[in-house]
């Protein structure tokens, strides 16, 4: 297996890095399935019945356990294993995940054919959720050595592919099932058979595409700014020492609120457009898909648009942007104005997936790239913490409005404000994230910022 | 840039393109409800 390692990945000098964002994006779409995970859970509530849930049979909150594990252990997966990508370079880790995602929805699969619930746990929820954290992480450090000059598009290229992979994994679900499905059968064994082998075969792709840049390389006409940015370090900080940082804690508290209040809506975006302005289901679930476009195509824009305002400016604008704009969806209620509603919220989820692609060239810029693979992994866990408390604060709040009394059009009211609160503690803390300490760079990297070198004469 | 790698960059492109465009005209097709919808004056507005 030794053509996995890093050294069998070295790019030559005839390789374009144009074909590094494919093949991160082929392990992204992958693995963004998770987000689309949703339709099998009702299906694997009637596995026994077919039409209908039977005793025996799996319930709702069961089900909904195979995702927050996966979710669980991607964040912790990536924070264990981000030395071990770093040092073993993006083909392994991709193949290794590669193995993991699809072999997790073989096992998950003869899980649904034995009707043992720990078996698709395990599947899916436990390797299938380490095969997550490991493709995730996998790409980033690549992709910001192969694009110096533009790292947030190169990231926010990669992580896109996280969004699409929901687009592409929910329909790609519900097709499977359709055409599997008998009279005894959900046919949601066979769809976790198909999506296993496809997603490997997918991923492998993007595992024999990837290559990493000699380490003399540099893009051609590339030339790194004289000009020092006060938060862009040309110096070097190893994972181990990056969250002995205060600006790593800071930026782990961005992540989180700015994930916490994006699925404040994503979350229940269907029920609240019902809710509040009396639109049929239809209409309601047309609406959560029309939010999965620009919280995919926003990752992109706005990691793209970090290269040229500063990563710090541009999580202002998600916070504080932000926050107005989670002030004002009452009003569109008020108002009774769907089409406002619409517009507000699709830039509030853009903002949200934004805050995803972005943080990896927001490390770099405080780390260097080093080994900014694995403190991206680290910081991940943020992620998984948000994911899994966020809809359980949501919930907690629209079913105290609920007790007390409060009409459905309104009860929403109150978490948006609460959104606009958690926000502006994310502004906060992303004012307070200055540079790192040179105490912290690795030795032998840090740098002497050029504005303090006398002038030659 | 070679004539080969040029073919391996369209492929790779396309190999990554093609089922992301496939999974966003399925969520337009989705959300077209959203824009055919009308929206009636929200049932729980007025009461419980």
């Amino acid at each position: 297996m030794a053509f996995l390692d890093r050294e069998h990945s070295v790019a030559d000098s005839t390789f374009t890095r144009w074909l590094v964002p494919p093949a991160a994006l082929a392990v992204h779409l992958c693995i963004g399935e998770i987000y689309g995970f949703s339709v099998f859970n009702v299906p694997l509530t009637k596995l026994l019945g077919t039409t209908q849930s039977v005793a025996g049979d799996w319930t709702i909150p069961q089900v909904s356990w195979l995702y927050s594990t996966a979710l669980i252990l991607l964040g912790l997966s990536a924070a264990v294993f981000g030395k071990w990508v770093e040092k073993n370079g993006p083909r392994k880790a991709m193949f290794t995940s590669a193995c993991c995602w699809g072999g997790g929805f073989l096992i998950a699969s003869l899980g649904v054919r034995f009707h043992q619930f720990w078996m698709v746990l395990l599947g899916y929820g436990v390797i299938g959720g380490i095969g997550l954290g490991l493709g995730y992480i996998s790409p980033v450090s690549t992709l910001v050595k192969w694009f110096p000059d533009r790292p947030g598009m190169a990231t926010g290229m990669a992580i896109m592919g996280f969004g699409g992979g929901a687009l592409i994994g929910a329909p790609f679900g519900s097709e499977l099932m359709k055409r599997f499905a008998t009279p005894t059968s959900t046919g949601v064994m066979e769809a976790f058979l198909v999506m296993g082998l496809v997603y490997f075969c997918f991923m492998v792709f993007g595992a024999f595409t990837v290559r990493v840049p000699a380490p003399d390389w540099k893009p051609e006409g590339y030339v790194p700014s004289l000009v020092q940015k006060k938060l862009v370090t040309h110096a070097q900080v190893s994972a181990d020492e990056a969250i002995k940082t205060p600006q790593f804690w800071l930026l782990w508290a961005v992540l989180c609120l700015n994930v916490t209040a994006g699925i404040g809506i994503l979350g229940q975006a269907s029920n609240m457009c019902q809710n509040m302005f009396g639109v049929p289901k239809a209409v309601g679930d047309g609406f959560a898909g029309f939010l999965s476009i620009f919280n995919m195509g926003g990752r992109f824009l706005w990691s793209s648009t970090s290269d040229y305002i500063g990563r710090k400016n541009v999580y202002f604008i998600y916070f504080l942007l932000g926050a107005l704009l989670y002030s004002l969806i009452p009003f569109t209620q008020h108002l009774n104005n769907v089409t406002l509603f619409v517009a507000i919220t699709a830039v509030i989820i853009s903002m949200y997936g934004g805050g995803f692609a972005t943080i990896p060239a927001y490390l770099k810029d405080m780390f260097g790239t080093m080994q900014v693979g694995a403190i991206h992994g680290r910081l991940i866990t943020a992620w998984s913490m948000a994911a899994v408390l966020g809809p359980q604060l949501v919930t907690y709040i629209a079913e105290y409005q609920k007790a007390r009394h409060v009409p459905a059009a309104q009860s929403y009211n109150f978490t948006m404000y609460l959104m606009v609160g958690l926000l502006l503690a994310g502004a906060l803390c992303n004012y307070l994230v200055k540079a790192v300490h040179t105490r912290h760079h690795h030795p032998g990297t840090s740098t002497v910022p050029l504005t303090t070198i006398p002038k030659q004469p | 840039m070679k004539n080969s790698n040029l073919i391996k960059l369209c492929v790779a492109w396309m190999v990554v393109c093609i089922p992301l465009g496939w999974g966003v005209y399925k969520s337009v097709e989705k959300s077209m409800p959203l824009f055919k919808g009308r929206a009636s004056p929200p049932a729980a507005a007025s009461g419980r």
